[in-house]
C-alpha cells in the first residue's frame, strides 16, 4: 500500500550497513517536494529516525505482516 | 550527498572505545601469564592461576568489550538514551579496569585486603552502570527482542555482580559462604543469563543486519530471555536447596538454552544471502560451534563417568566457552561495530561536502582475516594445553599475545585511518572536525 504513494523506493532488505542508509540520503536528497522516498527493511532504522528530523524531513512507519518495515519519507515543508 | 548525518543519539566516540582498547590489553595480559604460571595452570580450575586466568577474561576482556558494546548499541539500536554517557564511561571503565586487575592480584596472592578492594571497584563500577543503563531502557516497552533481552540481561548481570560480591567478600572478609557451590552458580549467571541472553538480544539485530541473515525465528525470539532467566532462577533455587533430581534437570535445561541460541544460530546463518563470508561470519559461526562443544563436554561430564571423573574437563569446557565462544563473537562484532562508528563519525563531520570512506577501508579484510587465523591458533593450542600442559601452555601464552595483539593493531589502524580523514576534513571545510 505505502510502495504505490512513493516516487522512489529503496530495498535495503538485503543491503549491509550503512548502505540503505546512505542510499536513503541521497534519494533525499534528490527528490523534488511533494515526492517521497520509500526505505524497505527487515528492522526499525532508529539512528535515521533522528538524521530525518534534524535535516527537516518527515516519515511514516508502518510494519507488514511479513516483518518488513517500511519507512516513507518526505520533506517537511510539502 | 547534502544531508547531515548527525546521530545525536550516539554517545561521542570516545566513550565506547576507551572499552574496546582496554580489552584487548587484558587479553594479552592473559597471554603474559600463561607464560608466568606455567603448566601448573592446568592442575584444576581451582587453582589460584585458573581463577586469575578466567577473571583476566571473563571481567576483563569480556566485559570491557561488552559493556563499551552496550554505552554504544543502546540508544542506536533500542533508543534508550543514558544520561551523561562519557562521565559514565568514564567512572565506570576506570572502576572495572582496576576491579579486574586488583581481582586477578586478590586470585595469586589471596590478600584479603585486595579481595576487598575488588569488591569495592567492580561492585561500585557496575552498580553504577546497572542503575544508569536501567534507567535509560526503565521508559522503553519491551516491543522487541531485543530491548526485552538487554533488560533480562542486565538482571543477569546484576545476579552475577552480587554473587561475585558475596564470593570475593566472603574470601576478604573470612566470610563463611559455601564458595564451591556459589561459584558455580555465579558461573552459570554469568555466562548464560548474563552473557548468552545480551549476545542473543544484539543478536536478533546485528546477525541479521550485518550477516544478511534471515529474521531469528518468532518462537524463539519472543521467549528466549524470559525462559533462560526463568530456568536459571529456578536451578538456582534448587541447587542452594540441594534438591539434587530438580537441579540436575534444571541444570541441563540451562545449559540446553545455551546450546539452542547457537543452534538457531547457525541455522539462520546458512541462509545467508552473503555469497562469501567474512570474519564476522567465520567468527560467530566459530563460537556457536566451540558454545556447541562446551555444552556436550558439559553433558558428557555429567553422563559418563570417566569424563567426569577426569579433572580437566571443567577446563575444557571453559576454554571452549570463553576463547573459543565469547572472545570469538566478540572480536567479530568488534570487526562490524568499530568500522561503523569511525564511518557514523566521519560522514557527520564531513558535513557533506566530504564522504566518509568506505566502511571496508577502515578496516581491511586481509587483516582481519590474518588476525582471525592468529585467533584460530591460539584457541587450538590452548585446547591443546589442557591435555598436554607441558608442551603446549608456552606456545598458547604466545598465541594468545599474539592474536590479541594483533587484534589491538587492527582497531589502531582504524583509530589511525579515521584521524588522518578527520585532518582531510579540517583542511577541506577549514573548521575544527571535532
Amino acid at each position: 500500500m505505502t510502495q504505490a504513494r512513493a516516487d522512489r523506493v529503496i530495498d535495503g532488505r538485503d543491503m549491509e550497513p550503512p548502505e540503505p542508509f546512505v542510499q536513503t540520503m541521497e534519494a533525499l536528497d534528490t527528490i523534488k517536494p511533494g515526492q517521497k522516498v520509500l526505505l524497505l527493511l527487515g528492522r526499525e532504522p532508529i539512528p535515521l529516525y533522528r538524521a530525518l528530523e534534524l535535516n527537516g524531513y518527515s516519515w511514516q512507519t508502518e510494519r507488514t505482516a511479513e516483518g518488513t518495515v517500511e519507512v516513507l519519507m518526505w520533506h517537511k515543508q510539502s | 550527498m547534502q544531508a547531515l548525518l548527525s546521530f545525536d543519539q550516539s554517545p561521542p566516540l570516545d566513550a565506547p572505545f576507551r572499552f574496546f582498547l582496554t580489552a584487548p590489553l587484558f587479553a594479552i595480559l592473559a597471554g603474559f601469564f600463561l607464560l608466568w604460571s606455567g603448566p601448573e595452570l592446568f592442575a584444576s580450575r581451582w587453582t589460584p592461576a585458573a581463577l586469575a586466568l578466567t577473571h583476566l577474561i571473563a571481567a576483563g576482556f569480556m566485559l570491557q568489550a561488552m559493556l563499551g558494546a552496550l554505552v554504544q548499541i543502546m540508544p542506536v539500536v533500542a533508543g534508550a538514551n543514558m544520561g551523561r554517557p562519557m562521565r559514565v564511561a568514564r567512572i565506570v571503565h576506570a572502576a572495572i579496569t582496576l576491579g579486574a586487575l586488583l581481582l586477578v592480584a586478590a586470585f595469586l596472592s589471596f590478600l584479603p585486603l585486595l579481595f576487598k578492594l575488588s569488591v569495592v571497584f567492580l561492585g561500585a563500577g557496575l552498580a553504577i552502570f546497572v542503575g544508569c543503563a536501567a534507567q535509560a531502557l526503565s521508559g522503553l516497552a519491551s516491543t522487541s527482542p531485543t530491548i526485552q533481552g538487554l533488560k533480562y540481561a542486565l538482571v543477569g548481570l546484576s545476579v552475577t555482580v552480587v554473587l561475585g560480591v558475596l564470593l570475593a567478600g566472603s574470601l576478604g572478609w573470612s566470610l563463611d559462604f559455601p564458595l564451591m557451590q556459589l561459584s558455580n552458580i555465579h558461573l552459570s549467571w554469568g555466562f548464560v543469563a548474563w552473557g548468552t541472553v545480551l549476545l542473543a538480544a544484539v543478536g536478533h539485530v546485528v546477525v541479521p543486519m550485518f550477516q544478511l541473515t534471515p529474521a531469528y525465528p518468532d518462537w524463539f525470539s519472543r521467549r528466549f530471555s524470559f525462559s533462560t532467566l526463568a530456568v536459571a532462577a529456578l536451578w538456582t533455587l534448587a541447587e542452594l536447596c540441594t534438591w539434587e533430581v530438580p537441579s540436575d534437570l534444571l541444570g541441563t535445561a540451562l545449559v540446553a538454552h545455551a546450546a539452542l541460541f547457537a543452534g538457531v544460530t547457525l541455522h539462520i546463518q546458512r541462509r545467508s544471502k552473503r555469497a562469501r563470508f567474512d570474519a564476522t561470519q567465520y567468527y560467530w559461526r566459530g563460537a556457536m560451534i566451540s558454545a556447541l562443544a562446551a555444552s556436550a563436554v558439559w553433558l558428557l561430564a555429567r553422563t559418563v563417568t570417566n569424563v567426569g571423573e577426569w579433572p580437566a574437563w571443567p577446563l575444557l569446557c571453559g576454554i571452549l566457552v570463553l576463547f573459543g565462544g565469547f572472545m570469538s563473537v566478540i572480536i567479530g562484532m568488534l570487526y562490524k561495530i568499530v568500522p561503523f562508528l569511525l564511518w557514523l563519525h566521519l560522514q557527520n563531520q564531513g558535513r557533506g561536502r566530504m564522504p566518509a570512506p568506505n566502511m571496508k577501508k577502515i578496516i581491511s579484510e586481509r587483516d582481519m582475516d590474518h588476525q582471525m587465523l592468529a585467533h584460530l591458533g591460539s584457541c587450538t593450542l590452548l585446547l591443546l594445553a589442557v591435555f598436554w600442559p607441558a608442551v603446549f601452555v608456552y606456545p598458547a601464552g604466545i598465541a594468545l599475545m599474539v592474536a590479541n595483539g594483533w587484534l589491538m593493531r587492527n582497531l589502531l589502524s582504524a583509530l589511525s585511518v579515521h584521524r588522518n580523514h578527520l585532518l582531510k576534513i579540517e583542511q577541506m571545510i577549514g573548521n575544527p572536525a571535532q
